[in-house]
């Protein structure tokens, strides 16, 4: 490819093939989803205090029902990636690997894969072993 | 740069500074907060459960921490966000002020939601 078109190739749709703009995208969603879930836990821990320890307790036989279990995953999924990008993020306001940034992003994702195993085994075997 | 940006934007720095500062507070205290109450305690969460983890001193440490630096983290973030989307000048400044008294409104009611557990 010559200069001229290297230069010119992609404009626009070129910055959705770098891993940096996934990054990007993936801590923005995961970081708005979060803000909102944060705002939804103060509310349903406060109903202790509203309506008392029965009215609690009746929430969170729901909340560790096998599908909120589930649910959870998918909460822990963004919260562990925006964890995991945010230290990658960190790294390079530091001034750390910022030529690492690829393989950093990589890393983070092999990180959060390994962290998310865990968890499903921990939550699958617990489903399992208290039933439906 | 358009004239005036560098003034407008001032305050900023600290802004940044704090969401990296909570952020490390988040990564430490959701690690004890998620393994304490979400795997050591799985299908064993109730009121008295709850009561049993704020008797102890560093869990009242660890969500008063979580619950203030969340709360800045997320809105800050959030302002971050929506700054993207043309928010400048008064606009700007009255998202600002709206995050904040948002901000310490729900921080006083997360303290309001804790407290019957402190006070048990």
């Amino acid at each position: 490819m010559s200069q001229k078109d290297r230069e010119t190739a992609n404009v626009g749709a070129g910055l959705w093939k770098g891993a940096g703009m996934w990054a990007w995208l993936f801590h923005r969603v995961s970081g708005v989803a979060l803000a909102l879930y944060l705002f939804a836990h103060i509310w349903v821990i406060s109903r202790g205090a509203a309506t008392g320890a029965e009215g609690f307790n009746t929430m969170f036989e729901t909340l560790e029902s096998p599908l909120f279990i589930v649910l959870d995953l998918f909460l822990l999924a963004a919260v562990v990636y925006h964890a995991l990008n945010g230290i990658r993020v960190l790294l390079f306001d530091l001034g750390v690997a910022i030529r690492q940034q690829k393989t950093l992003f990589w890393a983070v994702i092999a990180i959060s894969v390994v962290v998310m195993a865990v968890f499903a085994y921990i939550s699958l075997s617990f489903i399992a072993s208290h039933g439906a | 740069m358009r004239q005036g940006v560098i003034e407008e934007n001032a305050g900023g720095m600290w802004l940044w500074l704090l969401q990296r500062l909570t952020a490390v507070v988040l990564i430490v205290g959701l690690a004890v907060h998620i393994v304490a109450t979400h795997v050591l305690n799985l299908g064993e969460l109730s009121y008295d459960n709850v009561a049993g983890r704020l008797a102890m001193p560093l869990f009242v440490v660890v969500d008063f921490a979580l619950l203030g630096a969340g709360i800045f983290h997320a809105l800050n973030g959030l302002r971050m966000v929506l700054l993207d989307y043309g928010f400048s000048g008064r606009s700007k400044t009255m998202l600002s002020w709206g995050l904040f008294v948002f901000g310490v409104a729900a921080f006083g009611y997360g303290a309001w939601a804790l407290w019957p557990w402190l006070t048990a």
